[in-house]
């Protein structure tokens, strides 16, 4: 599709946008399903200037209803008008005080990447989009001549370097269907056709390259190579030095980078990978982006200045001002700048809840979470809250939500319950429950259902420990499946 | 066994362990309820290539043929209409 031709469908998306009442400035959803129509949507709001609330278009309805009801919209524009055609939610003008300066020119309005049931509302203002844009499309060459691959789900952080610095820049935009992102031939195909010159992914999807790469080459034809792309992004999760290793072969004219942030603040620091002298202590996330300030703090919130561990607090040019709807009074993860940091201008902070170390020369790696946090499938996911929905089920008493390290997926969620005696409740009534108020990633791969109690600590809580081994899921997992190949 | 009995068993051997087939309804929705996912799509698919020897072109990959084993079972019986050689 031409420039000329979205131009149109932005056309036909602001005519739809005339004949609402849009008087009052309330944002207007658009449920993120990757189309083209979708996009023309958003870009028709944004010109309007109307802020854009993007639920992912997987949520459940019932829970996409409360989000909308909580942003204050009282209008859903779907592309495919007869998919999305539902009414609008009963509106909620703005119940909450909406964040410090969550104000008029906000654009965009993500959801935290979903743990909880009702996802949590981070709003952008257009100046914030603006200078990240600006940055990406500079340092990753999105303009003009530029092929980027648009991987993620289209309500993710990442489609502001992938998809909307791209479109603002001029370049060209290809939209990785859903159904198809984890089959990897597919992918080797459209990268292939289309002469992507930038690839922005998840470590997962690089590997299903690679795998599919390297299964064609296996096969007699030639080696697969990738050799349009120029600027290859790993981001989202922890890229595995073994996955690392294999990618200059398939991207063999590329640079490579890894990409940290997250929703809240998007990107904050970059490191590029010199592929040929992989660092020993793994990958690191590298040094704060321009204009980034960064702050590691110990346990006892006190400012880490040289090399050792903490949590990592930032402040970036690009960040929410604070989740919409939500009590400015009340703990969050934004706060105040915090004291003894370096020199900075920057007055809020936003606390990453990861875990970094720094190594002697300024380096940053991440080690892992502070609390129960963790990446399924790209997916962040609080164990705790899964723990939370399962004990909400009349008929389970206890239970323990583990996650287990997967090469493939992250990580997956193994459940281990307590049933009542007499319980009617089984594995495949409970999956029913979870997915009634949780993302499809949150869902645990595997459950244990028993009626004896489980093993808690001296101090009462769940044993984690002690409950192990755990089943080895017999579960997509460890390796791909190739077609035409049995995976028994 | 007919196709039913032996997509379930498969389901069940590869997805549902704990779960006995006469738990399993043929209209469960294993999409929406976590049992498969992307991944385990792309093995449903393998298996059934190789136990129905049927091609699953590229085409046919929507999710909804496989959503349940009603679905599975359509979806084989459809892919398994003989066709001339040639």
């Amino acid at each position: 599709m031409s420039y000329g031709e979205l131009a149109r469908l932005v056309a036909d998306a602001s005519a739809r946008l005339d004949r609402l009442d849009t008087a009052g400035g309330e944002p207007i959803a658009v449920p993120a399903t990757k189309t083209p129509g979708t996009i023309a949507l958003v870009l028709a709001c944004l010109r309007a200037g109307l802020a854009v609330v993007l639920p992912p278009a997987t949520l459940p309805a019932v829970t996409r209803q409360r989000l909308l009801a909580r942003a204050g919209c009282r209008h859903v524009l779907g592309a495919e008008d007869a998919d999305h055609a539902g009414a609008a939610p009963d509106p909620v003008p703005f119940a909450a005080p909406a964040a410090p300066g969550a104000g008029e020119d906000v654009a965009f309005v993500l959801t935290t990447s979903g743990s909880t049931g009702v996802p949590k509302l981070v709003p952008l203002s257009a100046g914030a989009v603006e200078r990240f844009v600006d940055w990406a499309a500079a340092r990753f060459e999105l303009g003009p001549g530029a092929c980027v691959l648009n991987y993620a789900p289209l309500n993710f952080d990442l489609c502001f370097l992938d998809v909307w610095a791209t479109l603002h820049h001029g370049g060209q935009v290809v939209l990785v269907d859903p159904d198809a992102a984890t089959n990897g031939r597919h992918l080797l195909d459209v990268v292939d056709d289309h002469a992507v010159t930038v690839v922005q992914a998840v470590p997962m999807a690089h590997q299903l390259l690679a795998d599919a790469a390297d299964a064609a080459g296996a096969a007699g034809e030639p080696a697969r190579r990738l050799t349009s792309v120029r600027h290859v992004l790993f981001t989202g999760d922890h890229m595995p030095a073994r996955c690392l290793a294999r990618l200059p072969a398939v991207y063999p004219g590329a640079r490579f980078y890894n990409l940290y942030g997250c929703t809240e603040t998007n990107d904050s620091f970059l490191h590029e990978v010199d592929p040929q002298a992989l660092p020993p202590g793994g990958i690191p996330i590298g040094s704060p982006l321009p204009g980034v300030e960064a702050v590691v703090l110990d346990a006892d919130g006190a400012v880490v200045s040289g090399p050792g561990r903490g949590e990592l607090v930032v402040a970036t040019p690009f960040q929410s001002a604070g989740y919409l709807g939500a009590d400015p009074a009340a703990p969050g993860p934004f706060v105040d700048a915090p004291a003894g940091r370096p020199p900075g201008t920057a007055t809020r902070f936003y606390r990453t809840g990861d875990i970094v170390r720094r190594d002697p020369t300024g380096l940053l790696y991440l080690e892992g979470r502070n609390d129960f946090q963790v990446k399924v499938r790209g997916t962040r996911v609080n164990t705790a809250v899964v723990e939370q929905v399962l004990l909400d089920h009349e008929e389970i008493a206890e239970a323990v939500v583990l996650a287990v390290p997967d090469p493939v997926a992250g990580h997956l969620l193994h459940a281990v319950l307590r049933r009542v005696p007499g319980a009617s409740v089984n594995t495949l009534t409970l999956r029913g429950h979870c997915a009634r108020q949780l993302p499809t990633a949150a869902i645990p791969a595997t459950f244990r259902l028993t009626e004896e109690p489980l093993p808690r600590t001296t101090t009462g809580k769940p044993d984690r420990q002690s409950l192990g081994p755990l089943p080895t899921p017999s579960r997509p997992g460890t390796t791909t499946p190739t077609r035409k190949e049995t995976v028994r | 066994m007919n196709n039913e009995t032996l997509i379930k068993s498969y389901l069940i051997e590869e997805f549902l362990p704990e779960v006995s087939a006469g738990d399993l309804a043929t209209d469960y929705d294993l999409l929406t309820n976590g049992v498969v996912d992307s991944l385990g799509l792309l093995k449903i698919i393998a298996w059934i290539e190789t136990e129905f020897a049927v091609t699953v072109d590229d085409a046919a990959l929507d999710p909804d043929n496989f959503r349940s084993v009603d679905a599975i079972g359509s979806f084989v019986a459809r892919a398994s209409v003989p066709v001339e050689a040639g």
